[in-house]
């Protein structure tokens, strides 16, 4: 590694799409999808503020707080990953890969016991509106964080043999893994923040 | 391009009318029988867009909140379209075949396993059953007597739908079959992010699960989520792949590698029409 | 391993975390003792916030700002059609209902 070349390399380097482009199209279209569902819970969220405020009462604002920050956690860990391995260091590139499956892993944890706790105070999927949403949005994209857990193992498996080794397929992996992490900061905003 | 000639003996080049060289094209092309299936693919949709929309008129669907003097109002005001409109569904519900063959025929020229394409043909053909000719049966019973007792019109009503909305499970694993074996293939049958596009309509059509439950807002069979995102999304995914298995079968060679990709259009127009059926 | 780089992740990392945080001030600047209320305020600033998150993911972490033009102005699109959509169906939707 020449310390010096460093600095010239990230000004010269040529611009690249990370990953497969195809994940990019995933990507926005999914974005546009819950920017659907986000745009109907507004609406219906303005047709009856009282009960939503009522019913978002119950949510703890702290473990939103929480969940954020272990997704934002593991979004860091799968950048730096991404950097080790294209730098050539595998080793700690696995770890992170695993760091950010760990994080995933307390997130998941976290959720299954919010619901768990929502529900033991009568708050489920049909008792009012704004826990349709609620439920909805966060069981979806639980659904997308269990797929990501897939496709970090398809990272780690790349990772593992010198002889698979694809930076693309690390890459495109790492779209999908920060994908999970926006579309969380966007629920986050509108069910725990939105007033 | 030419090598269609090789195998014919009654004339070595197509006439020169878009009569004849259609005519021979039916008789001589390699690729005729995929042709057909593709046709077929497209005037069914085309059909059923129709049949569903306009001429029936179940689509988009009524609210599952109505009462009972509305459902049947709802059925009188359909009363011949019903009729009409689902006769014509049972006489082309055949066409689903070669539709579906397609497909699986695509996953059979992947390099992936063949238990692929075989599932997704059981699966889409079991699922044409509740997910449009129970509809179909229940909605031409409801209309055929219209001075039937309202309730048992208001249940065929809620069987109707829920059977034609509910029923989304097959077809969610259906799509995740093809997008898997897509993912997994080194022929490069159809672009990646097709199959991230099938991601985005099988979690799509989870969503459709809750119409179980929901009788009215987002999540009910008509509601905003259930129905109208989700059909923005299926519509995209049909017409991206009624287009994407078009550029399969003109870049289609037979051969159990990777498949090619299409020559530069200059070329392909000098070739003259064989490739291609108008 | 490039320095730089490390200490730039864990930054955005940091000025990420702390724009979370904001949310927690801004929520309770607004309650009143425990009972939530409706805020055009908070509302608007949650959807913007979470927007400049979103944008700093996209530039930051999916390395945008290394990628080609075409992928950068994508994106920034992408944030503005998204912003326009959710404050257009909170607006829409308050004036039906108000």
């Amino acid at each position: 590694m020449t310390e010096v070349a460093q600095p010239q390399l990230e000004e010269t380097r040529s611009r690249f799409v990370p990953g497969q482009p195809d994940m990019w199209l995933f990507v926005l279209f999914e974005a546009l999808l819950f920017t659907g569902y986000f745009s109907v819970y507004l609406v219906s969220r303005t047709q009856n503020q009282d009960l939503y405020l009522q019913s978002q009462a119950d949510l703890d604002l702290r473990v939103g707080v929480f969940n954020t920050i272990v997704l934002l956690s593991s979004s860091w860990a799968i950048a730096r990953c991404v950097r080790a391995a294209r730098e050539g260091v595998y080793p700690a590139a696995l770890r992170y890969a695993f760091v950010t499956v760990g994080f995933g892993v307390v997130f998941v944890i976290s959720k299954v016991a919010e619901w768990i706790h929502e529900i033991g105070m009568g708050n489920t999927f049909t008792s009012d509106e704004f826990f349709q949403h609620y439920f909805f949005l966060t069981s979806l994209h639980c659904i997308h964080v269990l797929i990501g857990f897939i496709v970090m193992g398809v990272v780690i498996y790349q990772l593992r043999s010198p002889a698979r080794r694809s930076q693309q397929l690390v890459e495109t992996g790492a779209t999908y893994w920060h994908t999970v992490d926006f579309l969380w900061v966007l629920i986050f905003a509108m069910l725990y923040v939105v007033r | 391009m030419t090598t269609s000639t090789e195998g014919t003996s009654v004339s070595d080049t197509p006439p020169e009318s878009r009569l004849g060289r259609f005519a021979w094209n039916c008789r001589h092309h390699p690729k005729r029988e995929l042709w057909f299936a593709w046709w077929v693919m497209v005037v069914f949709y085309q059909l059923y867009g129709v049949l569903f929309f306009f001429v029936t008129r179940v689509q988009p669907p009524p609210s599952p909140a109505w009462d009972t003097p509305m459902i049947v109002q709802w059925f009188d005001d359909r009363h011949d379209g019903l009729l009409v409109g689902f006769g014509i569904v049972f006489l082309i519900s055949g066409m689903c075949a070669p539709m579906n063959a397609l497909l699986a025929y695509s996953m059979r020229r992947m390099s992936v396993s063949r238990i692929f394409a075989y599932s997704y043909l059981i699966m889409y053909s079991l699922s044409a059953i509740p997910g449009m000719l129970v509809m179909a049966i229940a909605m031409t019973v409801g209309a055929l007597r219209p001075d039937r007792d309202p309730e048992l019109i208001h249940w065929l009503y809620d069987f109707a739908f829920l059977s034609f909305s509910g029923t989304m499970g097959v077809f969610l694993v259906g799509s995740v079959v093809w997008l898997v074996a897509i993912l997994l293939d080194k022929n490069n049958v159809f672009p990646k992010w097709f199959a991230y596009l099938g991601l985005c309509n099988a979690l799509t059509e989870v969503v459709v699960a809750p119409a179980w439950i929901f009788q009215r807002g987002a999540f009910a069979w008509n509601g905003a989520i259930a129905w109208w995102i989700n059909m923005v999304v299926f519509v995209t995914y049909t017409a991206v792949f009624i287009v994407l298995l078009r550029r399969m079968i003109e870049r289609e060679d037979f051969g159990t590698g990777p498949l090619p990709d299409l020559p530069d259009k200059r070329e392909s127009a000098s070739a003259g029409s064989v490739g291609v059926l108008r | 391993m490039s320095n730089t780089f490390n200490r730039r992740l864990l930054l955005v990392w940091a000025i990420l975390t702390l724009l979370t945080l904001a949310y927690v001030w801004m929520d309770e600047a607004v309650d009143q003792n425990q009972t939530l209320t409706a805020s055009t305020v908070v509302t608007v600033s949650a959807i913007a916030i979470a927007l400049i998150k979103v944008r700093i993911i996209f530039r930051e972490f999916m390395e945008v700002r290394h990628a080609p033009v075409w992928l950068c102005r994508l994106t920034d699109g992408w944030v503005v059609l998204v912003a326009t959509c959710l404050l257009g169906s909170y607006f829409v939707g308050s004036a039906i209902a108000g």
